[in-house]
């Protein structure tokens, strides 16, 4: 929230930057060394012999507060101008940046090379009847006092008006002689702390730290920013504490309580209720047109219309089954994969490109397709071109019912949004027992007319490019359907939604049309794109359908050109174990531990220089050659 | 009287296109100089380079007897503020999520009760507004905030983009007079403004451009009395 204040960035690596932090103290306080989270630096140093609470937690939180500079100076103020999803993109990146980093640095942290204490005080006392630890006293009254600090902080100090002001309108805080640079900077310093600082104490209570789960605190803590209008410190601590409350609440009740259907997995439950509560929150918090004092985002990325898109669809589709016949089977699976991933990137390209809802529900709908195709075919027996078009029909169903409540929350809140409906299918239906859950599911291969369409194969005939081919236009034909569909009038609106919902509205267009019929056509490419994937995986199961994968790869497609569909494709080629890592890993023979860390970098990087994608600057290069 | 804005010679524009070519002004202190031309003309262009918003390709601004840089834009609108100069853009530039009074409260450098009390002054109908969201404000109540905002910091050159844009009648008729008395305090204006005969009544002197360049430079009330001036500058007849 602090950093949202700062900068305008919903910044997707707070809770990471905490998770770091936290592995470096309690490192530290076990063996007096410091972990450093640049590479390329010495992985540690050696702080003092044996360091106290005080000196390890001080140590750590400058170290936070210089990490927090450094994505100040490094990233955010490079993209201050860029458009907000580019912004999103970076945070992305330094997400599985310290996430990989984390694994790397602190690779025997399952074993007992440092112990995670807490120094909140021990014991426990009665309070309405139920048996509280002391250390959640003094957690929450931490939590309390920083809030009400901070809460204090911004509305009643210069600084904190300063800083409220610079982050809506640099320009109006450059002309009043503020400097808005050094409000950032401060900003990011003092909220890293403040990361590391409760990720240090939460993770001392729960004894759990992970490099994936504990980042991913981030969702319920912005969802709780959300609630609190990413501005009342007061309704989100408030909020934070419902979460947290509401969370073990249902979880005791869960576990007692019996009309509770068997197939519903318990756990998931007691995860994904508050999830669902803070939608609903949002939701009727929102407005279907947006109110006048609204924050308008200014720029939008470039959505030109699609020329020859038939030709291109003819010449790429023709080169990508050209590889399927010739190519070695490695290679095969590499195109798959990038057609896939390019099928899925299409879908946010209708949705976020072309009508400006950010949505990361993306791989929950190709799941939802993909498990409803497992199911109906290996259970019901229904045959070949039956199920998985039931399956996307089922999915555009749910896509659209993302969508009746999504029609009022927009951007950033929307995203989130979306993150939550994410993670309540993740929770409630792919680990359900009834759909596969953990242990996944086997999908028995398509055939048509008595031609066998099943990817896997035995021996070197594996990865059998009929499949391939079928995929292969499967993409060519969506490619040019939503190629069409931006030359219509529907595309049109979508425009117009994007721009200005307002004005859109005031022009005559039916703004909660637009967004629903984004919403269903989105849905069905994802879901297009999920029945794909689960004939071409070996065993289906929810690991293949997380947010992590949908964050990284709309970062990919924002990448590629969110709002064209050569950007789908170029994301589908940037894909793990697409095209280009294949090529990637080809040559260089590379050293696999970096990958992850280094393409966050990446990430970032391209983030900076080309905040339009690739797309717009093979685009530009394109007009300066012509001129 | 001491130079408060010199401009010589100034080119600038946008992307490679050369909108100004060569603009030469002068503002004093105590003075309201009107900023005449018709769309296009370069008007808002000028107001933007001289505080750094546009970063000039030639010629040298002046202000306060200090050239003002070059360099980045965002450290250049920062400096030129700081020595006491202040934009009242035609978009406004206010802060929709904070209150009036707290747009108010940002003018000046330091806490300046008496200075947000004298541009309360100036407008009262914003006293009764002090607690409500910017952004809830109706367009003219926001111009007024905008200037309030900007003499809450007691300029020392005030340059005012397109002031009546959205105010009634009534209410221009008010601030313009307003404008007149902040620049009898000292204080240097430009004014910028498409309501001609309103804003020569309180200019001093006034500049006509034309497609970037000065056109016409003069006493404020002798441009009044030739509309042969002002007709060609606007409706380009030659």
């Amino acid at each position: 929230m602090l950093t949202y204040r700062a900068s305008g960035v919903v910044n997707f690596a707070h809770a990471a930057l905490g998770m770091f932090c936290a592995y470096a103290y309690y490192e530290l306080r076990a063996t007096g060394e410091l972990a450093l989270p640049l590479l390329g630096l010495p992985a540690r140093v050696p702080v003092v012999e044996r360091p106290t609470v005080f000196t390890a937690l001080v140590a750590v939180l400058v170290m936070a507060a210089v990490m927090g500079l450094l994505q100040h100076v490094l990233v955010f103020r490079p993209l201050r101008s860029a458009p907000p999803l580019a912004r999103v993109v970076a945070s992305l990146g330094i997400f599985l940046y310290l996430q990989d980093l984390a694994r790397l640095r602190f690779r025997k942290a399952g074993a007992a090379s440092f112990e995670i204490t807490s120094f909140l005080p021990r014991g426990s006392r009665e309070l309405f009847g139920v048996v509280v630890p002391n250390n959640r006293f003094a957690l929450a009254a931490i939590a309390i006092t920083i809030a009400v600090a901070a809460g204090a902080l911004y509305q009643w100090t210069r600084f904190g008006l300063a800083t409220r002001a610079a982050a809506e309108s640099e320009k109006g805080a450059l002309l009043l002689g503020l400097a808005p640079d050094r409000l950032a900077a401060a900003n990011w310093a003092l909220a890293s702390v403040l990361s590391a600082l409760s990720v240090i104490l939460i993770t001392g209570i729960t004894k759990q730290l992970d490099p994936i789960a504990t980042s991913l605190l981030v969702i319920p803590a912005l969802a709780a920013a959300l609630l609190g209008g990413l501005s009342s410190f007061t309704l989100a601590t408030v909020a934070g504490f419902a979460i947290g409350m509401a969370q073990s609440g249902v979880l005791t009740y869960v576990t007692r309580a019996d009309w509770i259907p068997g197939w519903l997995p318990r756990g998931g439950v007691e995860r994904s209720l508050p999830f669902l509560v803070i939608i609903a929150a949002i939701v009727w918090r929102g407005r279907t047109i947006p109110a006048r004092d609204a924050l308008v985002e200014q720029r939008l990325p470039e959505s030109p219309s699609p020329r020859h898109p038939l030709v291109a669809a003819t010449v790429l589709g023709g080169a990508a089954v050209a590889g399927l016949w010739t190519l070695s089977s490695q290679w095969r699976l590499a195109i798959v994969v990038s057609v896939i991933a390019a099928t899925i990137a299409l879908s946010s390209v209708v949705l976020t490109g072309y009508v400006g809802q950010i949505s990361l529900a993306q791989y929950a709908f190709a799941g939802v397709a993909a498990f409803t195709t497992a199911k109906l075919a290996a259970d019901a027996d229904i045959p070949f071109p039956w199920s998985p078009l039931l399956a996307i029909a089922v999915t555009v169903a749910v896509g659209v019912a993302v969508g009746v409540p999504a029609v009022r929350v927009r951007g950033m809140t929307l995203a989130i949004a979306t993150a939550g409906a994410a993670v309540a299918i993740q929770e409630l239906f792919f680990n359900s027992s009834a759909v596969g859950g953990i242990a996944g599911l086997e999908v028995p291969p398509p055939a048509l007319f008595g031609v066998d369409l099943g990817f896997a194969a035995v021996g070197a005939d594996n990865f059998r490019p009929a499949f391939g081919t079928l995929a292969v236009v499967l993409l060519a034909l969506a490619c040019v359907a939503v190629a069409n569909l931006r030359r219509s009038p529907t595309g049109l609106r979508w425009l117009a939604v994007r721009a200005n919902e307002r004005a859109a509205a005031a022009a005559g267009v039916n703004v909660t049309a637009a967004k629903l019929t984004a919403f269903a056509i989105s849905s069905g490419l994802a879901a297009l794109g999920g029945v794909l994937l689960a004939y071409q995986l070996p065993t289906l199961s929810p690991d293949a359908f997380l947010v992590v994968g949908a964050l990284a790869l709309l970062a990919l497609t924002y990448l590629g050109g969110i709002a064209s569909i050569t950007g789908a494709i170029v994301a589908g080629l940037l894909a793990a174990g697409g095209v280009v890592t294949k090529l990637g890993g080809g040559t260089s023979g590379s050293s696999p531990e970096y990958q992850f860390a280094v393409s966050g970098l990446a990430l970032v990087v391209v983030a900076i220089v080309w905040p339009d994608g690739v797309a717009g600057a093979l685009r530009r290069l394109a007009a300066r050659i012509r001129r | 009287m001491t130079a408060v804005l010199e401009v010589a010679g100034l080119r600038a524009g946008y992307s490679g296109v050369e909108v100004l070519h060569g603009i030469d002004l002068r503002v004093d202190a105590g003075e309201v100089v009107a900023l005449l031309g018709a769309n296009g003309a370069g008007k808002t262009t000028t107001l933007h380079a001289v505080c750094g918003l546009v970063t000039r390709t030639g010629g040298d601004v002046r202000v306060l007897g200090a050239t003002v840089p070059r360099g980045r834009a965002s450290a250049t609108v920062w400096r030129t503020a700081r020595r006491g100069l202040a934009l009242v853009s035609e978009d406004r530039a206010l802060f929709s999520q904070l209150t009036v009074g707290e747009n108010l409260t940002l003018g000046p450098r330091r806490r300046d009760r008496r200075a947000v009390e004298e541009a309360l002054g100036l407008f009262p109908v914003l006293r009764d507004l002090l607690g409500r969201r910017a952004g809830l404000c109706s367009g003219g109540e926001q111009q007024m905030l905008a200037i309030a905002r900007a003499l809450a910091g007691r300029p020392r050159l005030l340059l005012v983009d397109e002031c009546s844009l959205g105010l009634a009648p009534i209410v221009v008729g008010q601030l313009l007079p307003a404008i007149r008395r902040i620049a009898d305090t000292g204080t240097a204006v430009v004014l910028v403004e498409q309501h001609v005969p309103a804003a020569l009544a309180v200019a001093d002197r006034a500049y006509v451009l034309s497609r970037g360049a000065v056109a016409y430079d003069g006493d404020a009330g002798t441009l009044a009395a030739r509309p042969d001036v002002l007709e060609e500058a606007y409706l380009g007849r030659a």
